[in-house]
């Protein structure tokens, strides 16, 4: 008997060929669309009809059952909660860290386990690789443009051991369409969706607004103090941000900092200015695939997906903070954001940035 | 090996012609003219313009000459949606409606802002002029019943219910009450195959669509009797006597009128030749499939005729969709967005088919350029596609049977809905 594979299936290019993949495989495969936010205007389109039908689509073409699962509630409690608490702090957090950690590789995961799934597969760009000891580790993917690790750093460690990523060996994201095409799924020409798996094509600004009270507050002078304008929401503003900020002309400028609890959005003109740099980066909230915490010592960083791979020295403390010096100063990072921490191509774990401030 | 690979289809057979109809070539041809060749706004003072204007007004008069009414009671609107909104908007702040419960989702979505009773339906989806007499109260100044309905292609007793509407307006007469009660028919559906003569139906508002009877989208009308006072819902320039404002849609008038024209003549030798062809698709999936459910009313005069609304219980009608359009056949789901969204349809669920029945259904609409050639490819495919997914679940006989005998029961309780038996 083939093993029962419960692949999350979206209707997007990777996904689709995960599925047609593990098929062709031989696995005992049932796709999943997951059903994570719906929220239904009135008189407005069902948004996800489209995404669903080629899911439909590519099910009916491989051949093999597609179940609907709904995830709305725990979507509701962990991501969208999470996103707009941090928001209304003045952080830019990352959801679809928390939805990987809570939803595709925990509420889906589990459901799947319990149904009788010997393994799960999404359409991830990442790999994982089985040790002697017996345990698995996550690698970053073989296209390293297209590398999710970034979003997967949160996920419990063990789960790696029964999940599949049949795109992570692709070296392209051309090939994956090519091979989509070839396999006549019907999906190869849709855009790329990076990991978006958010409000869609709403935009976060407009979410924002619709959650958050808005209101208006000064945009002022980092080095003066002056106030050289009005925003509409300092929660809309994010950390190194230069447009939105609607000041009439004049030099650019650069978002400094937040303060969401007076209202003001501080900015700069001086591209240079030092609030606008950092050498380290605090991390909070820290969590080790491997659950044991490394030692210190010099190891890739990465903070953003897709971002610059920077060797630095990373500090873990024991608890759940970590400080990562870097050997050169780089932008500021907005606090919110995950810093994941790599020994060559092995993903350890990461944290969520939580400082420095910029000092005056 | 890969599994799937493109292959392109024997023939491709659209029956889906509820959804949307081509443009006929004779409609496409009479709005030629007026896209480059006389594109003038009518309103322009210059003499070239007029024959903008006089073609746009001679549309207007065939179209209210067609549905036997006078050319200053027809607006023209962008499409069915706006004509039904336009009705409604005739009722004041505390007016009253009265609606079926499978009317078309902008009748409902209209009606759902306005205090209102939703009148249940026969199984079948006819409803009971009774009910509306029963739901009509002091304040209701809107009943709104569609001709026909687009999902099972139920044919409603317009007419009747113009008897009891207007009982209740020589009531209110008598007693001096002042306040109207119209009645509003959505007929955008039926304009194909039934009469739309609006003095036959002795309705006071109609709303018509040329999107469906082959001419162009977002082209519709709102007939209203000349007592019907309407308010504007889109306001600028003052066009259509002030009703509807914004630069004519001289193009899409008048293919709308030859639209309607063709439909008018052609009526008497189309509805036969689609009922034939409908009947012989529906024998030959009731000969196939015994346990499959045929919905809507058995007798052909009290549905449309190009119309085969069908559910094979215990299978999923997205997946014979596709299945089928991989084959080069496009049929329907009913309402796609209701479908998608997993919610069984506002139609099907008024009609009490249980959600197992109705998650099967597919709505096959047949259309002017449908061959029998072309029905007999649908059929086998149809019939190839269905029993392929009857064993992929690995489903019995029996099985599907007692799932679609729970729903007829039901109908044979409800009195009227039709099982897989021959016509």
């Amino acid at each position: 008997m083939s093993a029962r594979v419960f692949v999350g299936l979206s209707g997007g290019v990777d996904s689709s060929l995960a599925c047609a993949l593990l098929v062709e495989q031989g696995y005992d495969v049932t796709a999943i669309y997951m059903r994570n936010w719906s929220r239904d205007l009135p008189g407005f389109r069902c948004p996800w009809a489209n995404d669903l039908a080629d899911a439909e689509r590519v099910a009916v073409t491989v051949g093999c059952d597609l179940l609907v699962w709904d995830f709305e509630k725990e979507y509701k409690s962990t991501v969208v909660d999470y996103l707009v608490d941090s928001y209304r702090r003045g952080w830019t957090p990352n959801p679809d860290v928390m939805c990987n950690q809570t939803v595709k590789f925990g509420a889906f995961a589990e459901r799947a386990f319990a149904q009788g799934a010997d393994l799960i597969a999404t359409g991830h760009y990442a790999r994982t690789r089985q040790l002697a000891s017996g345990a698995t580790e996550l690698l970053r993917a073989k296209d390293e443009h297209k590398d999710q690790t970034y979003f997967l750093w949160r996920v419990p460690g063990e789960t790696f051991k029964r999940v599949l990523f049949p795109v992570g060996d692709f070296a392209n994201k051309k090939e994956v369409r090519a091979a989509c095409a070839a396999r006549g799924l019907g999906v190869e020409g849709k855009p790329d969706s990076d990991g978006i798996c958010f409000v869609g094509p709403v935009g976060i600004r407009t979410f924002l607004l619709d959650s958050l009270k808005q209101r208006a507050g000064d945009i002022v002078e980092w080095e003066t103090g002056r106030v050289l304008g009005r925003h509409d929401g300092a929660f809309l503003f994010t950390v190194g941000q230069r447009r939105g900020l609607d000041l009439g002309g004049g030099p650019a400028r650069y978002v400094v900092d937040v303060d969401t609890k007076a209202n003001i959005v501080y900015v700069t003109s001086d591209p240079q200015s030092p609030a606008l740099w950092t050498d380290r980066l605090q991390l909070a909230d820290a969590h080790w695939l491997s659950r044991k915490v490394p030692a210190a010592g010099r190891y890739l960083v990465r903070s953003r997906h897709t971002g610059k791979l920077r060797e630095a020295l990373v500090k873990p403390d024991g608890t759940s903070s970590v400080e990562v010096i870097l050997p050169q100063a780089m932008k500021r990072v907005a606090c919110g954001q995950s810093a994941v921490i790599y020994d060559g191509e092995v993903c350890l774990g990461g944290g969520i940035v939580c400082g420095p401030e910029p000092v005056h | 090996m890969p599994v799937g690979g493109p292959n392109a289809p024997q023939r491709e057979v659209y029956l889906d012609f509820a959804a949307a109809t081509p443009v006929d070539r004779r409609v496409l041809a009479a709005m030629q003219p007026y896209w480059s060749a006389c594109f003038y706004n009518p309103s322009a003072p210059y003499a070239p313009a007029r024959g903008a204007r006089d073609a746009y007004e001679r549309a207007r008069s065939s179209l209210a000459r067609l549905i036997g009414a006078r050319p200053d009671c027809v607006v023209l609107t962008a499409g069915a949606t706006e004509a039904n909104n336009l009705a409604f908007a005739t009722l004041s702040e505390d007016g009253h409606v009265v609606v079926d419960a499978i009317e078309h989702e902008s009748v409902l979505a209209c009606a759902a802002s306005h205090p209102r009773k939703t009148v249940l339906v026969a199984p079948d989806g006819r409803v009971d002029p009774e009910d509306i007499r029963r739901a009509i109260r002091p304040k209701t100044e809107l009943v709104s019943v569609e001709l026909a309905n687009g999902e099972i292609g139920t044919i409603q007793p317009v007419r009747q219910i113009a008897c009891i509407v207007a009982q209740e307006r020589a009531r209110r007469l008598a007693a001096g009450q002042d306040r109207p009660i119209w009645l509003h028919t959505d007929a955008s559906q039926a304009a194909g195959a039934l009469s739309v003569e609006v003095s036959s139906l002795n309705c006071d508002l109609m709303t018509l669509s040329a999107a469906k009877i082959y001419g162009p989208k977002q082209v519709g009308l709102l007939w209203a009797a000349d007592d019907v006072r309407l308010r504007p819902l889109i306001v600028g320039g003052g066009q259509e006597s002030g009703l509807r404002s914004g630069t004519e849609n001289v193009a899409g008038v008048v293919g709308f009128a030859q639209a309607l024209e063709l439909a008018t003549r052609m009526r008497a030798e189309e509805v036969p030749e689609l009922r034939r062809l409908r009947n012989l698709l529906q024998r030959r999936l009731a000969e196939e499939f015994p346990w499959a459910v045929f919905s809507g009313p058995r007798q052909d005069k009290l549905r449309l005729p190009g119309l085969l609304h069908v559910s094979f219980p215990l299978l999923d009608a997205r997946r014979l969709v596709i299945s089928l359009e991989r084959r080069g056949v496009y049929v329907g789901t009913g309402s796609a967005c209701a479908a998608s969204r997993m919610r069984s349809s506002h139609v099907l669920d008024a009609i009490g088919v249980p959600r197992q029945v109705a998650q099967g259904s597919l709505r096959i609409t047949i259309g002017r350029p449908t061959t029998e050639e072309d029905i007999r490819y649908a059929a086998d495919q149809i019939s190839e596609v269905v029993s392929g997914e009857v064993r992929r679940c690995g489903l019995t006989d029996r099985q599907l049977t007692e799932a679609g005998r729970a729903s007829y029961n039901d109908a044979v309780l409800g009195g009227s809905r039709q099982t897989g038996g021959l016509l």
